[in-house]
Formats: C-alpha cells, structure tokens, sequence
C-alpha cells in the first residue's frame, strides 16, 4: 500500500454522484469520470460502491502487464498511470484484463481511460476531486494512521481474492475489524465444481 | 513517510499475494506516495523497461541477432544500391551511419516488444488474420481501408481532439516527405546529375536509372529543391502547437517527462529550423555560417536517428501493429464471434479476442483469466455485492 493513497468504504457511500460529477470537473480530463459508482443491487437497495484505480501491486498493474503496446507506465511512487496517449492502440486488454472493472475505452479515440489517483493534484500533496467533495467520507484519501486518527478502531485491508488467485493493491478497502485477517473477496463466481461448468 | 522512494511496486519480485492488514503496519509501505511532491513529471518505470532489465537471454540474443541482420542487409542495400559506393555522397556520411544504427536499434526493440506474450499474440493474430484467404474473400477492402484511415489520416486522433489531429497530420505528412527525400539521398541512391554541370537542366536517378529530367528554374525544379523546405514548414507548426499545448494542457502537463515528451518535439523543431537556415543561408547570406548550420543540422538529425527506438518515436513503428489488431477483432466481428457477458449478457469483444487475452493473461500467471468473461460493470457490482454479503453484512 502506498504511503498516502485513497481508502474505500462503500458502508459510507450514499451513491450521491458527488465523486463522479468532481471527476469529470477535472482539468486533466475534463468531461470525463473516471471514477464508477454502481449500485449494486439496483431497484431493491441503496447500496452502492465507488471504485477508483486500485494501483495493483502484486501482481503489478495487469492492465500494464496485458498491454501489447507497452503504454501503461507505473510510476515510481506505485501509481498505475492512464495509458500513453501515443501508444494505446484502444485493444481494451487492460479493460477486460483488470480485475476491478476500472479503465474504459474510447473506441473512436482508441485510448484508453482509466484513474490516475488525480496525479495533477496528489503530486503536489492534493487528495483527489473524489475524496475532495465526497460528503460522508466513504472516499478517504491520506495515510493509515490519518484515517485511524479521525476514526478510532478502523481497519483497512489491501488485498482481493479473485478465485484462487490473490491481488494486493495501492488502494485500500475498510472493512470491519474481524474481517481484516481475510482477504476482501473480488467477487469472481465460482464456475466450476468437480470440473463441473455451474455458471448456468 | 522515511524511507528513500522506492523503484515503484513493479520491481517487487515476492510473486506470492499476502493478506494486507493495514498499510503501514508491517513496514511495507512504498513512500513517498504521489503527495510527496516528487512532481508529475517523477521517473516512471514503463512495463517495457522493466520488461527488458529481466529480459531473458534468449529474447536477448534474438533481438541482438534481428539488429545484426536487418543493419547488415541495409549496409548491403547501401553498397548496391548506390552502384558500390559510386553514387554514394561521402558528405552525408554520418547520416547514412546513424540510418544503419536506427535500422539495429528499430529491430533489436522490436523484437523484444513482440516477444512480451501481449504483444506476440496479438502480432500472430494480426498476421494469421492478414494472410487468411477466407478474411481477404469476404472483406477485401477492410486492410487498405484501415491503413489509410487509420495510419494514413488518423481518423482516431480526431476523436481525440481536432487541433492534435490537424497538428499531427502536418507533422505526419511533413516527416514522411523529409524521409522519401532524404533516407534514399543518405544512402546514395538517389542521385540528381546535370549534364551541363550547373544545371539548369537535372535528372534524377534511382539506383543509376533515369527516372525524371527537370528544369531547375521551373516550378517542378523548384520543388524537388526544395521539397524538404516545405516538410520543414509543415512539421514546425504541428511541433509547436504540440509544445505550447505540452506546457499549457493540464492533461498532457500531468505526468509528462522532458527525455519523454519534450525532446522529441524539440528535436523535431531544431531539425526543421536548422534545415531552413540552410537554405536561408544560402539564398540570403551567400552561404555565410553554412558550414556551421550544416553540422548543427546534421548533429540534430543524427542524434533524433539513434534516438527513435529508445523514445517517443518509436509509437511509429508500433503503431502499425494496432491495423493488425483491428483487423483481427474485424474479421471476428464478420463471423459474428461476440463474446457475451456471463452476466447481464452485454457484448464483451470477439470471442477469439476473449480468447487471446486469457491466454496472455495465463502466459503472464495472471491467475483470474476467467474474470474476462465478464463486463467490467459486472465485475464492480459482483465485487460489491461479495462485500455486502461476505465483509460488512449491514451494508443494506
């Protein structure tokens, strides 16, 4: 995990929009959101999770990793950048490779498009337009201990299991304090038992 | 945040995925983080870089290997392409020596990038799509129609933005003039006699064989001239626009690096402009500083040659790849191969390019290859509904 880095908890989130419009208000992208907000259970639930780039560490960034063009960098503070707008050929590897559902693709620009962690503005000491305006703190940016200053007994948790493969991240997840030993799970269904294709 | 910045998490080499606690904790931290004011334009580590410091020697060897041939063939091609050495200008020496090192660095980067398993699946895909009878029957047209808009007019940088379009295609069409001139005048194959000895009457020669006879004085003489005054004067607008913007768009500014993003740029405007004074020299000055500006000229040229397969420049190589690439999921798309997701059912790609990403992802022991199956929307909403259910249940 990086040292200042974004801290996710979705029980905070109220699914305002609030994040997505801020992002798009950005000056490096402007028009644009790079940030998802979905609403998981649509139509019965409020739920709703916000998700930035995760800045994968291990494995490293494998949307760079997939990338036939070689236009991802990872810069040496750990932030996984958007792709290099002279190299990306739009093959939405990275979209389709990334475990988390965060670059998007622009066909008729063939680039791709994904959270840079707002770098214009966390170069220099800035938290990102998300965290900036979210009003119920569920997008934190800072260091651990900021976080567990301002909210006493939080624990936070880097690492996704997706199947049987596990990702550590830049980014964090809050998660309750029994659940911190545990990897969060990534959400991949189980597909197969007894070599048995279950998925339909 | 104490410790020294470490080169980036790609260079950690423990494969094994830990269970994260929390950050901070067990010392793993990677500070400073992008709030330590190390600058948009800190050092980056591209995948290719850290591709070829753990470059295995056989990709090594092969690359080395590619290099020596395609500049060996190039020397050759220089010798009989200027009639052994008797068209060869001997004061365009150091520009046909820097050809030759491009010709090795080009091929040796090439053939390390299509050696990573993204790159070489897609090149095979690209290919085997290309020289497939079947593809060609029912689509004949679609690979002159993407090289042209795609190579040719850029029709994608229109859509990025229609000042970038206009400003590259002037750099564009301005390099591929000034290369057409110059490449085959380095290399003594085109040859421009007159049979009066000052002219005005030339003719050009490739490879020793007539190929047009001019008047010097004429519009045409003029424009084979100066036909590399005019790519100069394309490419200077199209470099400066890029410049001005590299220092006035938050975009471009974020994460930018001089080596990276200047210099080309810079050296394309020194080119251009020191190419100019030649002939501003010659028209205006009767040829005072010629000599220097001849060598500023030649050092620019020089250095921008050996430069391209290191930097920026060499999108120019790789850019053609992406025509294979669209060609590959074009042809997928004819067969109507689309990959549904296993969820909502929206259209992923092609069901061959599923396929080719889960095998780079496998080649690269990217464990969840079968997360490909499905949209990126639904892998957030599934990732949140596990949290909801499995981590904090009184999420709803």
């Amino acid at each position: 995990m990086m040292g200042r880095t974004m801290f996710i908890d979705p029980g905070r989130c109220i699914g305002c929009q609030a994040c997505v419009s801020a992002c798009r208000e950005c000056d490096s992208h402007r028009g644009k959101s790079m940030i998802h907000l979905d609403y998981t259970d649509e139509g019965s639930s409020v739920a709703s999770l916000p998700t930035v780039c995760m800045h994968c560490e291990d494995p490293v960034a494998p949307c760079a990793e997939v990338c036939p063009a070689d236009a991802i960098l990872v810069t040496a503070d750990g932030v996984v950048q958007q792709a290099d707008t002279t190299r990306c050929i739009g093959c939405a590897n990275c979209v389709n490779a990334c475990p988390f559902g965060v670059p998007k693709i622009d066909l008729q620009a063939k680039l791709q498009l994904k959270c840079n962690l707002c770098y214009d503005r966390t170069a220099y000491g800035l938290a990102p337009m998300c965290a900036t305006v979210c009003p119920t703190g569920a997008l934190y940016y800072g260091t651990v201990e900021e976080l567990q200053a301002e909210r006493p007994g939080v624990q936070v948790a880097d690492t996704f299991v997706f199947g049987e493969s596990e990702v550590r991240t830049g980014v964090a997840m809050v998660v309750p304090a029994e659940r911190v030993r545990w990897p969060v799970p990534g959400g991949l269904p189980v597909v197969e038992i007894n070599g048995k294709d279950v998925r339909r | 945040m104490t410790e020294p910045p470490e080169p980036a998490a790609a260079e950690q080499s423990d494969s094994g995925a830990r269970t994260g606690t929390s950050g901070g904790k067990d010392g793993r931290r990677h500070g400073p983080g992008p709030g330590s004011g190390t600058g948009p334009s800190g050092t980056g580590v591209s995948a290719f870089a850290r591709a070829a410091r753990r470059l295995p020697r056989s990709v090594s060897g092969r690359a080395t290997l590619a290099g020596a041939v395609v500049s060996g063939l190039l020397v050759l091609a220089i010798v009989f392409g200027s009639r052994l050495l008797h068209d060869f200008d001997s004061a365009l020496l150091p520009y046909a020596v820097a050809t030759v090192f491009l010709a090795f660095g080009v091929a040796y980067r090439y053939t390390v990038w299509v050696s990573a398993p993204g790159a070489l699946r897609l090149f095979k895909n690209g290919w085997r799509s290309l020289f497939s009878k079947e593809n060609f029957r029912k689509a004949p047209t679609a690979l002159p129609k993407m090289t042209a808009t795609y190579l040719g007019f850029q029709k994608f940088l229109g859509a990025r933005s229609h000042a970038r379009w206009a400003a590259h295609q002037l750099i564009f069409w301005g390099c591929i003039l000034a290369a057409l001139i110059t490449f085959p005048l380095t290399w003594g194959w085109f040859t421009f006699t007159s049979g009066s000895g000052s002219g005005p009457g030339y003719e050009m020669r490739i490879w020793g064989l007539k190929i047009i006879g001019f008047d010097s004085l004429n519009f045409l003489g003029w424009l084979m001239f100066h036909g590399l005054d005019i790519a100069a004067v394309l490419v200077i607008p199209g470099a400066s626009y890029f410049l001005w913007r590299r220092m006035k768009d938050r975009g471009a500014i974020t994460g930018q690096r001089f080596a990276y993003d200047m210099v080309p740029l810079l050296a394309l405007i020194v080119i251009s402009v020191t190419g100019l004074l030649l002939t501003f020299s010659s028209i205006f000055l009767h040829g005072g500083g010629y000599e220097f500006l001849a060598i500023l000229h030649m050092v620019s040229v020089v250095f921008t040659l050996i430069y391209i397969p290191f930097g920026k420049f060499f999108h120019i190589v790789q850019r053609p790849a992406a025509v294979g690439m669209q060609l590959f999921k074009y042809t997928g798309r004819q067969d109507d191969q689309v990959f549904p997701c296993r969820r909502c059912g929206e259209a992923i790609d092609t069901g061959p390019y599923v396929e080719n990403l889960r095998g780079t992802m496998r080649d690269l022991e990217l464990g969840f290859d079968e997360w490909t199956e499905y949209c990126p929307r639904c892998k957030r909403v599934l990732r949140g509904n596990a949290y909801l259910t499995q981590v904090k249940k009184g999420f709803k």
